[in-house]
């Protein structure tokens, strides 16, 4: 189930996304095709969580590729990993879209969540296909692993774009219990993914 | 506060749940510049970032791969340089026998693109065919030069999106995009089928001055326009693009309001 995030592939074999970037720095439309095949899902599935609509999630993907595609010089400047700022801008972007749709209204501040986040940590070296579904795996058995409250907050936190407040006057618990499920979490988060990388 | 004390606080700044005094410390401290809370914040926000991989898995819709792979292919191929092409010298020679082929080439093209595939080797092979293609026809080069710089100018990260609003609310949007040297592209579909004895016809609306032509268009028997025009005024001097109707052929200035138009800012 976990591997149908990403069709499993023989070890080793596939290249890993900062040569793909490589190649889509060079417009080699396949390159970008690959890495469509390997985040395409996720990315869209993420969207599709945010925005709820089909339709605009299907608009909001085909940008955020677009985007890549037209950026990759600006992308492969800040050196950073790839995963991560298309999950970051395809969060952002639908995010906006609700936003701007005035469903409700949300906190979330640019400065910190940039298109672009800055370098200075560098790619990991498992970087790719096969990463990305052990990670998958990890992320899902945490959350599962969550108290149902705990997890609805990181949920609130992630998907609907709340801050702590907005989470704990949607949930009706007290701030400080918000605030710790939220870290705890997080850091819960942090560790597998040690974990996982290793 | 200190690194030290911040650093308990980088995944939450990532996530977004971070306010008040927390939050602007924060933002404050990574403004001055801090390495180490800078790597902290960006290797958190590659943490958070996982919780993408939360979300229940969607089916992909089946058209999306099209949607994005078809213009990435076609900026691919315009990069990848068939002959430049002199459009203005190919156009005074443009046999009858070609507009009555046209369509059937449109189809043939847009086949072609969708097929420039996966592999260099494929790319090439294609660009052979698409060589003998010209050698044949003079109207499949023009029309793949026109997809092609059309897609050029559209993906250009120098050109500008503007949205042509229409005046009747029941016509489709127009879209240009303004390139200060590959030209002026202007995309719609779902247009209207129009008279053969009337034209659309784009204008540059200067500052100061009259109306410039810019080009005259027809949408085609799908609704389709896809176009590139020269841009041969300085584009800070364009305060709009507008889009009129005019008799066939075009006019020297517009003879009606504007049906479509855009303001530069
Ligand atoms: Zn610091």
């Amino acid at each position: 189930m976990l591997l149908a995030v990403v069709q499993p592939w023989p070890e080793g074999k596939q290249p890993a996304d900062g040569e793909l970037m490589e190649r889509v720095l060079r417009r080699d439309a396949s390159a970008l095709e690959t890495l469509y095949d390997r985040y395409g899902r996720p990315v869209y599935s993420l969207v599709l969580r945010i925005a709820q609509q089909p339709a605009s999630a299907e608009e909001i993907v085909q940008d955020v590729f677009l985007q890549l595609w037209k950026s990759a010089d600006r992308f492969q400047a800040s050196r950073g990993a790839l995963a991560p700022w298309l999950f970051t801008m395809a969060r952002n972007r639908a995010l906006d879209f609700l936003r701007l749709k005035g469903e409700k209204q949300r906190r979330r501040e640019d400065s910190q969540e940039d298109d672009f986040p800055e370098p200075a940590i560098a790619r990991p070296d498992a970087e790719g296909a096969i990463d990305l579904s052990r990670r998958a795996e990890k992320v899902r058995a945490l959350m599962s692993s969550l108290p149902d409250g705990q997890r609805k907050a990181i949920e609130l936190a992630y998907f609907e774009g709340m801050s702590h407040s907005e989470i704990a006057a949607s949930m009706g618990e007290p701030l400080g219990t918000v605030k710790s499920w939220i870290r705890g979490g997080l850091l819960r988060l942090r560790e597998s993914l040690k974990e996982a990388r290793s | 506060m200190e690194c030290e004390q911040l650093a308990a606080f980088y995944e939450e700044y990532a996530l977004g749940v971070l306010e008040g005094e927390e939050r602007a410390e924060m933002e404050a401290h990574l403004a001055r510049g801090c390495e180490r809370c800078t790597a902290g914040a960006t290797e958190a926000r590659r943490v958070v970032s996982n919780l993408a991989l939360a979300a229940p898995e969607a089916q992909l819709p089946s058209g999306l791969r099209g949607k994005i792979m078809e213009p990435v292919r076609l900026s691919a191929a315009a990069r990848a340089g068939a002959p430049p092409v002199n459009t203005a010298a190919k156009r005074e020679v443009f046999p009858a026998w070609a507009w009555i082929a046209a369509a059937a080439l449109a189809l043939i093209t847009g086949y072609a693109i969708r097929q420039m595939g996966n592999q260099n080797s494929q790319l090439a092979a294609l660009q052979k065919q698409m060589k003998l293609a010209i050698a044949q026809n003079v109207a499949l080069q023009n029309q793949l030069d026109e997809s092609r710089m059309v897609a050029s100018v559209m993906l250009s990260p120098d050109s500008t999106a503007l949205k042509l609003m229409p005046k009747d609310k029941n016509m489709p949007m127009v879209h240009a995009y303004l390139h200060p040297h590959m030209g002026v592209a202007i995309t719609a579909d779902q247009m209207p089928a129009m008279p053969s004895a009337r034209t659309l016809q784009l204008w540059f609306m200067p500052k100061q001055g009259a109306p410039m032509s810019v080009a005259i268009f027809h949408p085609d028997a799908n609704g389709v326009i896809a176009l590139v025009a020269p841009v041969k005024m300085p584009v800070a001097e364009i305060a709009a693009l507008a889009v009129t109707e005019e008799p066939a052929g075009g006019s020297p200035q517009p003879t009606s309001a504007p049906a479509w138009m855009a303001a530069m800012n």
